[in-house]
């Protein structure tokens, strides 16, 4: 299969494992994000795409090509680096045009090819600057640059939007987007942002001590997190975790913790019931708490303590308690409302997640 | 804070003067013996010896440069001189810029206190390496040979040359030279084309240093060499004589020594200047 596979890949320092065991696959034109805190592999694997540090066992293919041992410019790879390595003895244009003039491309042919990716980033009028001459953004868009002027076959991305303030992301990120839909290649991007993966990613993947939790779309590892580490690390603010038990049988399964009793909703029921005798961690995201409740009666009544009400437009987050244990939500109250206070809460029983307690896998 | 007080100093008079005054007279310190070398090497033996010191006005000559440069070896004692230290030079530059560069990238204990310890060598003084150094030339029976100059000089400079570019090679970011290597860079060229430009400034320095050392070395040189690789410094001392101390000469020979380095040094000091605008490393 064309694109890029990772197949049982080991890496480790000494007696160190990093990555115990690797296997993923990356689909030609793909643009793959790989998400998870700080430490946990992302960049090793990355670093073990490209090249840049050997792999202590298992293979790794790109476009059908066995290039586990292959040197990095015999991959047909580009990379941006977080900390943007540009040259900073080269101007604009030489950064961007190393590469094409280490492997002897025609001048004409470098000028066009430098001269159509400034434009895509809007680095025209600084072609003869130095690096150390131009803004962070800028800085960013030249070590873009450098990689999309080479026209390689995979691009990878290790935490290039890391260095940037907050709007400047944003930005950057849907350019990356429309740039990945113009290019039509392989992109393989590492952050720990797991906003950066939900808004860019094709498939997100998510790792935690080099080992991968969960590959899906967005959406799948948004609604259906496959254990705790998962469910805690997408969405923010975070999802809560309630320890508690399952009580009852049948359609009248219930979820009993300190200060709370909620119904098992339908769509978990099948699965809760077979694990009735296990002790479990209840899962409810913060933007599924409602100050109102609903008609269709889906909603669970919980009491919480509101210890703060912080004004976000047209809702408020509150950091609360119930029953004792810290929660969050965020309920929609619109933008006029006095900041919300102690009392009864509604939450969307439809959007649970049960855990196995020891395990952390979802029910 | 700091630049609040200096600004304030600044505004007053006898401050500044203060300062001037400071300035003028380490200015001084520094000027006066090259002056004294360089009048005197103008001046005939009669002056020189004239009861009191004559500062500014005599009657020049130039018979002490025709004496010094007309005496049977001083081209070949330049020669010397410009082989000993050029050829030191460029093989401390190119072997400490090795181990530099392996003592900044190498992952390995106790890396730092080896690179520090290199620093350590340096304390001893070439005099006290005179006699160790002479037997070993004995032994080798090496005496008369440029090369031993050369070996012992490269020797004694290696480990300031690898503790300076060490610091330099520190400050080159590892991502640089990964980000040439995926750009299909081999290492020779990510050497000359990526390292090199960013550490002109770390070479030129180590490069002054060596080059001085080598150049006005004398204790070792003076052992160490013969009657046909004799440097200047050694060459200097044959103008201590039986019969007197020849000052005319040795000032005009000590005046013609201070240039080569006086130009290495200035076309060194540009290459510090492109390395630094060759600019910031971090970004
Ligand atoms: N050269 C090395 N020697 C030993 N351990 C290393 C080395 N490089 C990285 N590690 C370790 O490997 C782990 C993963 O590092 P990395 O891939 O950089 O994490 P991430 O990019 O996800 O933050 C970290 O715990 C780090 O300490
Ligand atoms: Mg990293």
């Amino acid at each position: 299969m064309p694109g890029v596979g990772l197949n049982n890949v080991v890496k480790a320092y000494g007696s160190t494992v990093i990555i115990p065991d690797l296997s993923l696959d990356i689909r030609e034109s793909e643009f793959v994000v790989i998400v998870g805190p700080s430490g946990c592999g992302k960049s090793t694997t990355l670093r073990m795409v490209a090249g840049l540090e050997s792999v202590s066992a298992g293979t790794i293919h790109i476009r059908d090509r066995d290039v586990t041992y292959a040197a990095p410019k015999a991959r047909d790879i580009a990379m941006v680096f977080q900390s943007y390595a540009l040259y900073p003895h080269m101007d604009v244009a030489g950064n961007m045009s190393f590469a094409l003039r280490l492997a002897g491309t025609p001048r004409a042919e470098i000028d066009q090819r430098v001269k159509r990716a400034a434009e895509m980033l809007e680095l025209t009028d600084y072609l003869d600057r130095k690096p150390k001459d131009l803004s962070g953004g800028q800085r960013q868009r030249v070590a873009m640059g450098r990689s999309i002027v080479r026209d390689a076959y995979v691009f990878l991305f290790d935490e290039p939007l890391s260095n940037l303030d907050a709007k400047l992301r944003s930005t950057m990120r849907t350019e990356l987007a429309i740039l990945h839909k113009k290019l039509d290649r392989t992109m393989i991007y590492v952050t720990h942002d797991q906003i950066e993966a939900m808004t860019m990613a094709d498939r997100i993947v998510i790792m935690d001590q080099g080992i991968i939790q969960q590959v899906g779309s967005p959406r799948d590892v948004y609604t259906a997190p496959k254990n705790r580490f998962v469910a805690g690390f997408i969405g923010s603010p975070s999802m809560n975790f309630l320890d508690g038990e399952l009580h009852g049988s049948g359609s009248k399964l219930e979820v009993h913790g300190q200060g709370f009793k909620i119904p098992v909703s339908k769509r978990m029921q099948i699965t809760a019931n077979a694990a009735k005798d296990r002790r479990v961690t209840l899962g409810m995201r913060p933007e599924h708490f409602a100050a109102t409740a609903n008609k269709d009666g889906k909603y669970a009544a919980l009491n919480l303590d509101v210890d703060v009400a912080e004004y976000i437009g047209s809702s408020q987050f509150l950091a609360a308690s119930l029953g004792g244990q810290p929660i969050t939500a965020t309920v929609d109250v619109g933008p006029d409302a006095e900041p919300m206070g102690s009392g009864q809460y509604f939450f969307d029983t439809n959007r649970m997640y049960l855990f196995d307690r020891a395990s952390g896998e979802a029910l | 804070m700091s630049e609040r007080i200096a600004a304030r100093s600044l505004n007053n008079p006898w401050r500044v003067a203060g300062h001037y005054f400071f300035l003028v007279l380490l200015a001084l310190i520094c000027l006066t013996p090259i002056w004294v070398m360089i009048s005197t090497s103008l001046k005939d033996q009669i002056t020189i010896f004239d009861g009191k010191p004559i500062w500014f006005f005599f009657v020049p000559t130039i018979e002490n440069y025709q004496d010094v440069m007309g005496a049977g070896k001083f081209d070949k004692y330049l020669w010397n001189s410009i082989i000993v230290a050029t050829v030191s030079t460029f093989l401390t530059l190119l072997l400490g810029g090795l181990c530099a560069y392996s003592l900044a990238r190498a992952e390995f204990k106790g890396r730092r206190f080896v690179a520090n310890a290199t620093l350590l060598v340096r304390m001893v003084p070439p005099a006290v390496l005179a006699v160790p150094a002479f037997s070993m030339v004995l032994a080798f029976n090496l005496r008369s040979d440029l090369m031993v100059l050369i070996f012992f000089y490269t020797a004694l400079n290696l480990p300031f040359a690898i503790w300076l570019l060490f610091g330099f090679y520190k400050q080159i970011p590892v991502e640089l030279e990964e980000a040439a290597i995926v750009d299909g860079a081999s290492p020779l060229q990510v050497f000359f084309k990526v390292l090199l430009p960013l550490m002109k400034s770390g070479y030129a320095v180590a490069g002054i240093f060596t080059f001085r050392i080598a150049w006005n070395e004398f204790v070792l040189a003076l052992l160490l060499t013969g009657r046909n690789t004799r440097t200047l410094p050694v060459a200097v001392s044959g103008y201590l004589t039986d019969t007197g101390v020849e000052w005319g000469r040795i000032m005009a020979m000590g005046t013609l020594i201070v240039i080569p380095p006086l130009l290495f040094t200035f076309f060194a000091a540009r290459q510090i200047i492109a390395g630094m605008t060759a600019g910031a490393v971090k970004g």
